[in-house]
Order: C-alpha cells, then structure tokens, then sequence
C-alpha cells in the first residue's frame, strides 16, 4: 500500500514548476502534489491498494542523473530539493498525459450516456483535464467485438466473453469493452479481500478481467470492485440502470448494522435512498465496505413502520402515543428496553423516561443477536453498533436477568430493539408482560409481538452520534428521506413521554454529554467527518 | 583478422558429453583456479575483462555483480535468461543445444562469486532439444560432482534448475522472467528495486544472458586482459551473431566485437554473401532501428559504433533483406509481434501497439490514408519515455526507422488507395461535444 502522509509527516521543499513548496517526504508525489494542490491524473493509483504503476496516466518529470525524465508521479519518492514539472510548466508532460488519454480511449467505447458510471468516471474527469484532442481513431481501427453480438466469443475456459454484460458472480457485471485494465479489482480482490477471485486473462489489448474456470466473483466485498472500478466496467447489479448518479445528493453517514461504524454516504434523490457508498476514513474502514452494509440503504423503504399500530391494527400516531401515555401512567412496573442499534441521544432520552417514571421503572441493555468475528476490512462482527455508547450510558447488558424478572412487571417497553427477531425463542417469555409497547423503525417481528406499536426514523433520517468499537465517536447525519412526514426520531417521542421540552437534537446532544462526561463540551460542529477517539480514562476530547 | 572462438569453439565436437567437454579443456576452471579467487578478485576480473551483457543492454557484467549485496541474511538467486524470444535471435539456442556444460561451468564460476547456492536457467518452452541437452548435461554434472553438494572438494554448493517458460516474448525482461520464475504472470515490475537487490522471492538476484555466463570459463582460464585485447575497447571480446533474411548462409557465427557488418555477410568464413541486391540490414533483432544498405557497409558491430549510427547491437541478430522484399510487410509483421506481445500493463504499450499495428494493418491492405504515416510516428514517439519496460520502445524502433528510412515504400502502398485523400474524421464527430 501506498504510504500516505498524516500530519506528523516529516516535510521537505521541493521545486514544482519553478516554485519551492513544502511537501511531507515520507510518501510518494502523487500524494505530495495533493497536499500543495496540485490533482495528477490518474486511474491505477488507488490510496488502499498496492502500487501497480500501470496506468501511466500520472506521468509528471522529475530531475534525475538524466536531466527531466518522464516519471509516474505514484512511484516516486519524495526528495529533498528535488525538481517537478506538471503540465503547467512542461510541454513534454501535458503532451505524454495527451498521448496516455488517447491510449486509454482507442478501445474505449462512447457509450457515456447509457453508462452507469458517467458522471463519476474517471476517465471523463482525467479526459477533461489531460485529453481533449481531435480524435484520431476511425471506424476501421478500433477494437474488432465492441458491442455487437457476432463478436461474442467463448473463451478457453467457457465463459461468454466480449460483451456488454458479462456476469461475473450474483452481484456484479462486467462490460468489457469499457474496462481500462486498470488492475485496481483484481488487486483489490487479492489484497484487501485476501481471495484472488478475479484475474486479468490473457495480455495485450486482448487482455480482460475474468474469473477463474467455473467460479464466480461472490465474495462478502465484491461490491468494493464497482466503486473503485475507474470507469463503467464493473457495476453492481443492484444499482446498474437505477438512477444517473449526478442526480443523487449525498449524507455522511455511518453504518448502523456494525459496531465498527463503517463510514458511508447514503446517496439519495427525491426522498428515495438508491445507494450507499464507502466513504474513507483511513482509521476506520480505510475505502472499503462490506456488501451487508451496503444492503442496509433497501430496508429504509421497505416494511416501514408509518403511524401506530394497536393489536395489530392500524392507528393514528397521535392516538397511538395517548394510549401509550396512559399505559405508562397506570399503576405496575416498567421495564423499558434500551437500544445498541439507536443512538446515544435515543437512549439518552430513554433514560430521562427512566428517570420520569422513577422507581417504577428499569432499564435493560443488551441484543441477542449473536456476535462474529472481525474480518479486519471493514465490518467488527458485532451487529449492535452503538454498543459501546450504551455501556458508556451506564446501561447494562442485561437483558437476560429481563426474563427471570419478568413477573414484576405490567408494562414492556422496547425501543429500537427487536427481541423477537433476534431470538423468538427466548423474546416468547416477553409475552407474559401484559402491556407491550414496542418504538420502532420496521414493522418488525417485536412490533408484531407488541399490544402497542409507534413507527420511528431510521437510522438514515436523524442526526445522532454513535461510539463505535474502537472508541470512537462518530455522527449520523439526517437526509430527507423519511417515508412519512410525522415520523420522528426515537428520542423525540421518548423525550415527550419523558416530558420534557427537548426540540431539537442539539437539546438532545447537551443532555448526553452531561450523562458522558468525555464527551467533554463537544458540540456536533465539532466532531470531524471521520469521528473522534474519546478519552475513557476520565479525560475529555 | 580471426578471433577465437570463445563460445562456439566446442560446436559439432559433441561437447554435450561430459567426457567430451572436459577433453576438450572443460571445466578446468572448477579447481583452485577457481576456488583459490575471493569473491571480490572475482568480479574485479570479470570487471577488467571488460565483460558486457549479452542478452541486448550491453550492461558492464562485473558492475552488474557488484551491486549484488554480500553478507545477506536472504538467499542470492543466479537466473541465466535464456527466454531468447526476439525475432532473428537465435544463438542461445544453439548455445545450449550444442555446448550446455560450457553454460554450466559458467554458471559455477558466477555462481562462486556471487555467493549463489541455487540458479536457475529460464529456458524458453519451446527449446525442447535445448531442455533436453541442459539437463542431460545437469545429470552428469551431478553425478560428476561438479554441481550439487561439495563441488570439487571445495566445500562449495550449487543446485541448478531448468525452469521452462511459455514463450512469452516479455519474460525475457528480467523482472517479467522472475515474476514468471515465481510462478505469477510474466509482467515486468516497478523499478526499482531491481534484481539485484529485490528480485526473485524478494530475494538479491542476479539475471544474466546465455551467452554472457558462456563466456565467463574462457575468461578465467585465459585471463581478462586475454578477453579485453578482443574487440574494440569499450566493447571487448567476442559475440555471437545470428544471421538470417537473404544471405548465402545464414548461421550462427562468432566474430570478434567491432567487425565490420559487411564481413559476417559477405566473408567465405561466415555468411558468403547476400542474396540479391541488399535493400536493409536489422542490425541486432526485431527491436533495434534498421540501417539501409549504405548505412549496412559502413557499420561496424560493436555497441558504441552502432549506436553512432542511431541503432543498438541488441542481441546479435542480423537480418539482412534485399530488394525484393516489401518493407510495408516487414514492419507489419514486426508491429503484429509487439501487439501480441506486449503483457497488457502499461497504457501506451497495451493499447498503443496493437494500436499502430491496425494503422499498419490498413496500410498494407490498400486503405491507407494521407497522414497515417503521421499518425504512425506520433503513436512511436508516445511509446518512448512512458512505460514500465523498453517493450514499446522496441516496437518504437522499427516503425521510427522503418518510416523514415523507407518512407517511398510507404507512401506507395497508401498511394494504392483512390480515396486516400479523404478527410480522416468526420468533423462533425468529436468525442469532446458529449460530455
């Protein structure tokens, strides 16, 4: 991999195009430029992913025993005093970057207006910067199977190859003739996924990407080839042909399925989730995302729980939040059901419920769903993201101790949490509760259990901080995409049953950080995009 | 003026008996001579013979070794390239085939100073006989106990292998060879590191021509002030030339570094002259610019006086064509072997060979166009300066020198054309307006 600067980096002058600026030294001029400025083309470089230099779309000069040689800026250290030219100063370079452009495109079809990746591709944005030239390339002197269904061939090993859908595994398609043979996939599969499933047959131009005889591309990452797939080539099955990416708006988010906190962005047009994509966070996830986080963008608009629901009926959410209002007043104990999978903010507001109702009321912590281990790409293995908030809230897991004391209590209260869904068989003995209220996002197997039910936002629609496994603390971030509009967040309608005056989520904020006093005076303005390690030793961030 | 016959002398004597190779004064090397010499007196040696690689770099072999680190905690691996792939080069074949212990030796002696305990000759696939010789010539070596455990008595060990390639033209760069060696695709790596420091398994590596290590036993039992009186200065001693195209007798032949291009083709002793009127000569395989026939008799084969004349040595091979050959069609068949050859790393050279090769291919089919010469030459000049390996350069070469020196014949061939005066482009389709 790559080494990529960090702010300890030692930082040495060096001359760009006549001028001395001070780079960090100990990564490569690629990276170096970025930090003065200076963008380089490129389509191999990938900062997660091992040197492969084959592009050479990145050609800067560099001063060596020679004189000014062209060198691929991905692959040259950085040394003191050392001489760059970029296309601004040097002609030798904009004319190889040119020349590079016009490679990469003499068997790249035109077919930018039915390609999924336009608008994201890399090879329009390095075209609008080091190609556009008169094309030189006429019909007679392209590739020879561009498309058409006589050029579709059979390759040794018997897959169907030259065409514009070449199935590679359950979730992605190749089109071979916009593949750039950039390798980013195939070192992507071998290095990071550690399960060389894809592979550059043959050489030449006539190379392609292919898997190997009588396998698929089916791996718990696979999806990471279409994202860094520089051009339309690699494309996901669930997304191709959805939507035009220029149109989507973008929410920094976080994965709420994993207690790591993989960082997302949830991609969105119109009220309608089509896609999560990594977003990088060197700590965390480095650009990697496991499919099952990505899976979690279809679950926001289907099985929504929109409204109240009363044994199994559907209700007005206003009538739905009297009848719970009055079930909590009633005389009878409380057990109210804390959430790793909501935020630090929602339980917040379930503890302040806690504190409303007094001694009549506890507080259960925990999931039963079970745990796995860490696959060291992007996913810890435990599905209860914010379990370590929880715990920093003083919430025990303890949701077992719930079932031998169920018969002190009249009144169940879940938020968020759905019991029944991760063990039915242990969630059953709940059923001796009487009054069964359940807050939840889905119309999930709890809420089905539940003699009361009100629909909350999920995870993609409220602003919220979790703290993943490592400590970290991270932010969701509300998009407009909520289903309905008098859904509201879990610690909204907690903190009204609570009663007090919480308006806002930043209300909602001051009263965590007074149960979390790491969290110190930390206003949401100031966690940064890729989260904040607390201090849990007593000191504050 | 007749030079010894450093690396053909054994030639049809039936040297690839061992008994018939050591009559003849082989492996006398594998003694004292040998193991008496420090590592450090060894390269120096070779260092003052003069020594050059000869698999088409002309790299100094005693600088080469020298960057071989000493005292490494990691095995140093010897590689002898013999993937002899370039169009026209044919003499490390009949090396193997006709003198493999003689290559053997060569290797001890390399093996010695470098510290190596396990080489590796990388044979190309298709030398099946030369295969067969080496490793005849390996199993009586071991069982002689000149390889293997205790070589000589000397306390010295040596294992050898014979890796077959797959006749990739590329895996004879070196590093393509090794990533091949190792068992990966044969795709040449980032440099640095290189070889000798970082190459096979990550190992210091040291990779050397067929012929080069041949040369090595002559050296030491005759001296390196022997070898560096042959030649001319800056390129001494001998080498071995492949001669092909229209000659009387084409062959391999061994001459003395800096003899006249002219003497291998026309001399009674080597090729006895050309067939037909000589049009060309490509002076040192498929890659290297090709010289007219005036340039041809008053070339001199050495590295320095070729690259005078903007050509290289290369790998020794001659390919000499008359008057009656179509030059269109040379460089065609020359492009075509680049474009599928070429590993499919870099940009230029993956996309850009095959690239010319269709522009060619147009030519010669009678729908060339005004400026596809142009075209063509630009295309040459992007291939130059961009890439991990010299691949495309060497496609560069041919179509550079081709065109320029040959240009009528081009023109001619695109003149067949009726419509070659028509506008290239459509001027109303530019990429650019789409997007």
């Amino acid at each position: 991999m790559p080494k990529l600067p960090g702010p300890n980096s030692p930082r040495v002058v060096i001359n760009v195009d006549g001028a001395d600026v001070e780079v960090p030294s100990d990564t490569n001029l690629l990276e170096a430029l970025r930090t003065v400025g200076i963008e380089t083309p490129h389509f191999c470089y990938h900062r997660d992913l091992p040197l492969s230099g084959n592009c050479r779309q990145c050609l800067v000069e560099t001063d060596g025993p020679r004189g000014m040689a062209l060198t691929i800026a991905c692959y040259t250290p950085i040394r003191a005093g050392m001489k760059v030219a970029t296309p601004a100063s040097s002609e030798k370079v904009k004319k190889a970057r040119k020349a590079v452009m016009e490679f990469q495109l003499v068997n790249h079809p035109l077919d930018c207006p039915i390609c999924d990746k336009a608008g994201e591709c890399m090879l329009q944005e390095n075209y609008m910067q080091a190609g556009q030239g008169e094309s030189r390339i006429r019909e007679d002197i392209g590739k020879k199977y561009h498309g058409a269904p006589e050029h579709r061939f059979e390759d040794a090993k018997h897959q169907d190859r030259g065409g514009k859908a070449v199935d590679l595994g359950p979730r992605v398609v190749l089109d071979e003739e916009r593949c750039i043979l950039c390798d980013r996939c195939s070192r992507f599969m071998h290095h990071v996924a550690n399960d060389e499933q894809l592979i550059i047959s043959y050489r030449g131009d006539h190379a392609y990407i292919s898997t190997f005889p009588g396998k698929q591309l089916d791996h718990p990452y696979d999806l990471n080839v279409t994202d860094i797939c520089p051009v339309g080539a690699l494309t996901s099955k669930d997304f191709r042909f959805k939507h035009r990416v220029w149109n989507l708006k973008r929410t920094p988010s976080i994965d709420p399925t994993d207690s790591l906190g993989t960082n997302l962005w949830i991609e969105h047009d119109g009220g309608r989730v089509y896609r999560i994509m990594p977003r990088c966070n060197a700590e965390v996830n480095r650009s990697w995302i496991a499919n099952s986080s990505r899976a979690a963008y279809a679950a926001l608009g289907e099985n929504r729980l929109l409204g109240g629901y009363a044994q199994g009926k559907a209700i007005k959410s206003t009538d739905a939040m009297r009848s719970i209002l009055e079930i909590l007043q009633a005389p009878g104990k409380i057990a109210l059901v804390a959430s790793g999978h909501l935020t630090l903010e929602d339980n917040t507001a379930l503890l302040e419920l806690k504190n409303a109702l007094g001694d009549r009321a506890t507080v259960y912590g925990g999931s039963w769903l079970p745990v796995a281990k860490p696959d060291s790409i992007a996913l810890s293995g435990d599905p209860v993201a914010n379990r370590a908030g929880v715990t920093l809230l003083g919430i025990a897991d303890n949701l077992d101790q719930l079932i031998s004391d169920i018969h002190n209590y009249a009144t169940l209260l879940v938020v968020g949490n759905d019991l029944w869904g991760a063990n039915p068989d242990k969630a059953k003995a709940l059923l001796a509760i009487p009054n069964r209220i359940a807050f939840s996002a889905w119309n999930d197997a709890t809420v089905k259990a539940s003699t009361l039910a009100l629909g909350i936002n999920a995870w993609a629609e409220i602003r919220g901080a979790m703290i993943n496994s490592q400590g970290r603390l991270q932010l969701l971030n509300a998009s407009p995409t909520a289903p309905a509009d008098d859904l509201e967040p879990a610690w909204k309608v907690l903190a009204r049953l609570a009663g007090t005056d919480w308006e806002t989520d930043i209300q909602a904020w001051a009263a965590t950080r007074k149960r979390i006093p790491a969290l110190g005076e930390l206003r949401y303005s100031d966690i940064p995009s890729e989260g904040v390690v607390l201090k849990l030793d007593g000191g504050k961030v | 003026m007749t030079s010894p016959k450093i690396l053909t002398g054994n030639f049809g004597k039936g040297a690839q008996e061992l008994s018939v190779y050591k009559s003849l004064g082989g492996y006398a090397n594998i003694s004292s001579r040998l193991f008496d010499l420090s590592q450090f007196e060894l390269i120096d040696l070779v260092q003052r013979s003069g020594l050059r690689g000869r698999g088409g770099a002309g790299f100094p072999t005693g600088l080469k070794w020298s960057f071989v680190p000493r005292n490494t905690p990691k095995p140093v691996y010897l590689v002898v390239n013999a993937d002899e792939g370039e169009p026209g080069t044919f003499k490390d074949h009949f090396l193997m085939l006709e003198d493999p212990h003689r290559l053997l030796e060569g290797m001890l002696i390399c093996g010695w100073a470098l510290g190596v305990r396990t080489a590796y000759i990388y044979v190309r696939g298709e030398f099946l006989s030369a295969i067969e010789s080496l490793n005849k010539a390996i199993a009586q070596a071991y069982a002689a106990g000149l390889l293997g455990a205790n070589i000589g008595g000397s306390g010295y060990a040596l294992d050898i292998y014979v890796h077959r390639g797959a006749g990739a033209y590329i895996c004879g760069e070196e590093t393509a060879l090794i990533n091949s060696l190792e068992g990966k695709k044969g795709q040449p790596r980032l440099k640095p590191p290189f070889p000798a420091v970082s190459g096979a398994w990550e190992s210091p590596t040291c990779v050397n021509n067929v012929e080069t290590i041949m040369a090595l036993p002559w050296i030491l039992a005759n001296g390196p002030e022997a070898y560096a009186a042959l030649g001319t200065a800056k390129s001494p001693g001998t080498k071995v030339f492949s001669v092909s195209g229209d000659v009387k007798r084409p062959g391999v032949y061994e001459c003395a570094l800096g003899t006249p291009l002219m003497e291998i083709l026309e001399s009674q002793e080597f090729c006895q002259g050309t067939e037909g009127e000589l049009k060309g000569v490509i002076p040192g395989g498929s890659s290297t610019p090709v010289l007219t026939a005036e340039e041809a008799r008053k070339a001199n084969l050495d590295y320095e006086a070729l690259a005078a004349m903007g050509t290289m040595l290369g790998s020794g091979a001659i390919i000499a064509f008359n008057n009656k050959r179509t030059v269109v069609s040379m460089l065609k068949s020359l492009t075509r072997f680049y474009a599928h050859e070429s590993c499919g790393q870099c940009t230029p050279c993956r996309e850009g060979t095959g690239y010319a090769d269709r522009v060619l291919s147009a030519v010669t089919k009678g729908k060339g166009r005004d400026g596809d010469l142009e075209l063509l030459l630009d295309l040459a000049a992007n291939f130059t300066p961009t890439t991990i390996c010299p691949l495309a350069a060497a496609d560069a070469g041919p179509i550079e020198s081709f065109l320029k020196k040959f240009r009528s014949d081009f023109e001619a061939e695109i003149a067949r054309n009726p419509e070659r005066a028509e506008e290239r482009l459509n001027p109303n389709f530019r990429p650019g307006a789409f997007w």
